[in-house]
């Protein structure tokens, strides 16, 4: 061959040979394999493999207006430390004001609050003191419980029992969750649909009026039983002990109450539990789960020893998913769905099958189609493109790229456009060929001329990919990856690969004239 | 070979330019025909960007009627439709919160277990999420579309910069307008097909120009009308296989390639043809407004 150097043919036939090996992973698709070389395969999207994405977001509200209310709180117990009368007590979207009857100690209340909330924005006008949640507090607010909320769906994902699932931070207040092979959610959404907040406060049964009112007086609450909304429970708001402080939760069954769960505390929580039974005896403790009371047993005898059960009129299945709920913690606000995927692998199995039904007949098409315009170099083009399909499966699977349904979608489309530089190249050869004679020299300008064509025309195509790419969400990145990789593809299979296929046979075939 | 590469002529000498009054009249009708369907009919939202309930059922020994009987005695707004074959049904429903929906999926499962084979897939997007979809899908078309013209304006003239948005914006428009008639679902899949016609109709429109800058280079003093032409007709077999074989790709999506990715397919075909079109018919016409040459003041 001449004229065409040894190292530049060396590049293409190790590109290619590169590009056809590491394919072999995808192809084969062993979904266990642990050997290095067969891990390299294309990761399937759970729109191909079938399974669940759902999308949490953290009910920060629900947070702002717990602070306001321990704003509250605070104020009216450091206005009673300085005996000071507060008059009314305004609670607004972020801001608490409060009115006091005289104006003497409020620089004072200010200060004193001032030591329990740093970085509150805090303003006194006359004898009114409003307290402001502002930015940086809510953004300390927002981070702490994202934080927390991850961890605690996390714990809750894997007690589930769900394999490699994918869970992260997305944007300021949500959470993206990738279920794969989960083909009915339900119960995965029960599980993340509580808070699952334990609490055990003493009950308070003198205070009648309180609750036939329906008012509770400061420093207690009204609440509502769990399977009775009509029952309710005036309890201290103060929790005795929380289940923050739980180092087990396990459904047990007890002879004489059924389906229960049975729990133990830690050392703190012990020590707290057992000073609390010991100074109420004869009392009623509620435990209380996210603002109901499940039971409120009467306490007959201290319990020092840091562990006992909840019983409720559990089934078995709800005493282990309370309990489940309990060893992993208390997610710090609710958490709504706000965007739900799943699909069954029914439907995936049937879309790969006719995304490589669609691929297979696109290909020959292409291929015959090329054969039928340009002969003997459409045939060289065909094995580019051949070749460009292996580049990108082989691509997908080394950088570990997700194949989606739209990603399909991109490799047939690539399929199709891909072979336009080849294209372009034989264009020009056509014209070169009515010019002059010199089989090479027409070879080489055809190449020359059309390579700038080709980088303008590919460059724009990647400028649209990689904005798909940027905005885009799941699926459609998917897409937006295998259109890049096909491009980029297909770029150095025509400049390369077609160039080094043509040379090869128009030496081999020792081509005096050259007719397209 | 077998001559077919004789049906496009290898200098073929078509005066599409002469044509020009009537394609711009015929353009901007349809323009102004897509602007009106999208702002009175609009588009068929997915609910991607509508928000709502989709559920798609594989049933047996049963029809779409009686399973609509089923459900419309508990959801007023709830729509069936077969996908495919009449065994598989979409289910859509309008939720109007998110708690809603989560019950809604779990007792629509509960009515119509029984007809049920097997629950191929269940989306919800909720209100805040399909908006944000919406306005994130803009953000990306226009981003891309500034993109493109940049990358234009860098390499060429400013000149063909217009020449370019002016047949994009074509392009955009006339898609969706067919969209809005033929009442393709529009969904984020659409969004990329959007985006992908756009990076395709600029490739197809940069070949051209590419040549119309080598030929003003060329001949000196070849006019105008007839230079670009001649450009036209330089890349026209080009223009014609390109988009052939995307087609040929594209009609075998369509037909093989399922019915979840049908809309994506039909789009991206609509496109490769409005697209080409506009490349050769409003994209090059274009540049007559601009003069490029000093001695063309004259005429």
């Amino acid at each position: 061959m001449k004229n065409y150097p040894i190292w530049k043919s060396f590049t293409v036939v190790s590109l290619v040979l590169l590009g056809i090996v590491f394919a072999i992973p995808s192809i084969i698709y062993d979904e266990n394999s642990e050997n290095w070389f067969l891990k390299n395969k294309i990761n399937l999207g759970l729109d191909l493999q079938g399974g669940s994405y759902l999308l949490l977001e953290v009910q920060l509200d629900v947070l702002y207006k717990e602070e306001l209310d321990n704003f509250v709180d605070s104020v009216r117990l450091i206005s009673r430390d300085q005996a000071v009368k507060i008059e009314k007590i305004d609670i607004q979207e972020n801001e608490v004001v409060v009115f006091f009857n005289n104006k003497e100690k409020i620089k004072d209340i200010r200060d004193s609050f001032f030591q329990m909330y740093r970085g509150i924005t805090l303003q006194i006008n006359n004898n009114k003191l409003s307290i402001k949640l502002n930015d940086e507090y809510r953004k300390i607010i927002q981070d702490s419980a994202i934080k927390q909320s991850l961890e605690i769906v996390r714990k809750r994902i894997d007690e589930s029992g769900t394999k490699e699932p994918l869970i992260q931070r997305s944007g300021k207040k949500r959470i993206l969750l990738q279920l794969p092979g989960v083909k009915d959610p339900e119960r995965i959404k029960d599980l993340l649909g509580k808070t699952a907040k334990l609490t055990f406060h003493i009950v308070d049964n003198d205070n009648l009026s309180a609750l036939q009112n329906n008012l509770a007086p400061f420093g207690k609450i009204i609440v509502p039983d769990m399977y009775d909304e009509n029952t309710k429970y005036l309890l201290d708001k103060r929790a005795v002990v929380g289940g923050e402080n739980l180092v087990d939760a396990k459904g047990s069954f007890d002879q004489t109450e059924g389906h229960a769960v049975s729990f133990r505390f830690d050392t703190e929580g012990a020590q707290k539990f057992g000073k609390v039974t010991t100074n109420n005896i004869g009392k009623n403790l509620a435990v209380v789960l996210d603002g109901v009371v499940i039971t409120a047993p009467r306490i007959s005898s201290a319990i020092t020893g840091g562990s006992g059960i909840i019983t409720g009129n559990f089934n078995a299945q709800e005493a282990s998913d309370l309990a489940v709920l309990l060893r992993a913690g208390a997610l710090p606000a609710p958490l709504e769905i706000v965007e739900e995927r799943s699909v069954g692998a029914g439907l995936g199995a049937d879309s790969i099958a006719a995304g490589q039904i669609a691929a297979i007949i696109g290909m020959v098409l292409v291929c015959i189609f090329m054969i039928l315009i340009y002969g003997a170099f459409g045939a060289l083009a065909n094995v580019s493109l051949i070749v460009n399909l292996f580049i990108i499966i082989s691509l997908l699977g080394t950088i570990g790229a997700t194949l989606t349904l739209p990603g399909i979608a991109g490799i047939v489309l690539t399929i199709g456009m891909a072979v336009d530089a080849n294209v372009l190249i034989f264009e020009r050869i056509k014209e070169e060929s009515l010019k002059q004679t010199k089989v090479f020299q027409i070879v080489k300008n055809g190449f020359d001329r059309a390579m700038s064509t080709i980088l303008d025309a590919n460059i724009t195509t990647l400028i649209a990919a990689v904005l798909l790419f940027a905005f885009g969400s799941g699926p459609i990145r998917g897409f937006s990856i295998t259109l890049s990789l096909g491009v980029i593809a297909s770029m150095f299979t025509a400049l390369m690969l077609t160039n080094f296929l043509v040379y090869m046979y128009l030496s081999f075939a020792n081509k005096k004239e050259l007719k397209l | 070979m077998f001559g077919l590469n004789k049906i496009i002529p290898v200098e073929p000498n078509i005066n599409f330019l002469g044509l020009r009054r009537n394609f711009l009249i015929f353009s901007i009708l349809a323009i102004l025909i897509s602007i009106g369907l999208l702002s009175i009919k609009g588009l068929n939202l997915g609910i991607d960007f509508k928000g709502g309930t989709l559920i798609e059922v594989s049933t047996k020994n049963t029809s779409i009627g009686e399973l609509r009987e089923i459900l419309s005695s508990s959801y007023s707004d709830v729509s069936l439709q077969e996908f495919g074959n009449e065994n598989i049904i979409l289910i859509r429903l309008q939720n109007k919160s998110n708690q809603e929906s989560i019950e809604t999926v779990n007792s629509v499962k509960n009515l119509i277990q029984d007809k049920v084979v097997e629950f191929r897939r269940s989306e919800f997007v909720g209100p805040t999420i399909s908006s944000e979809l919406l306005f994130r899908g803009f953000q990306a078309v226009s981003f891309a579309l500034i993109a493109i013209l940049i990358y234009i304006w860098l390499r060429f003239e400013w000149q063909f910069g217009f020449g370019a948005v002016v047949a994009l914006t074509h392009d955009v428009l006339f898609t969706l307008g067919l969209l809005s008639i033929l009442n393709v679902e529009f969904s984020l899949a659409t969004i990329a097909a959007i985006l992908t016609i756009a990076g395709y109709s600029i490739n197809d429109t940069v070949v051209i120009f590419d040549r119309v800058r080598e030929n003003l280079r060329k001949y000196k003093k070849l006019e105008l009308v007839d230079l670009f032409n001649l450009s036209v007709n330089n890349t026209l077999s080009r223009t014609i296989m390109t988009s052939l074989t995307t087609l040929l790709a594209l009609v075998s999506l369509f037909i093989f390639g399922g019915e979840v990715i049908r809309p994506f397919a039909l789009t991206m075909i609509i496109g490769v043809i409005i697209g080409t079109y506009s490349s050769v018919f409003i994209a090059v016409p274009t540049l007559l407004i601009f003069k490029f040459r000093p001695q063309d003041e004259d005429d």
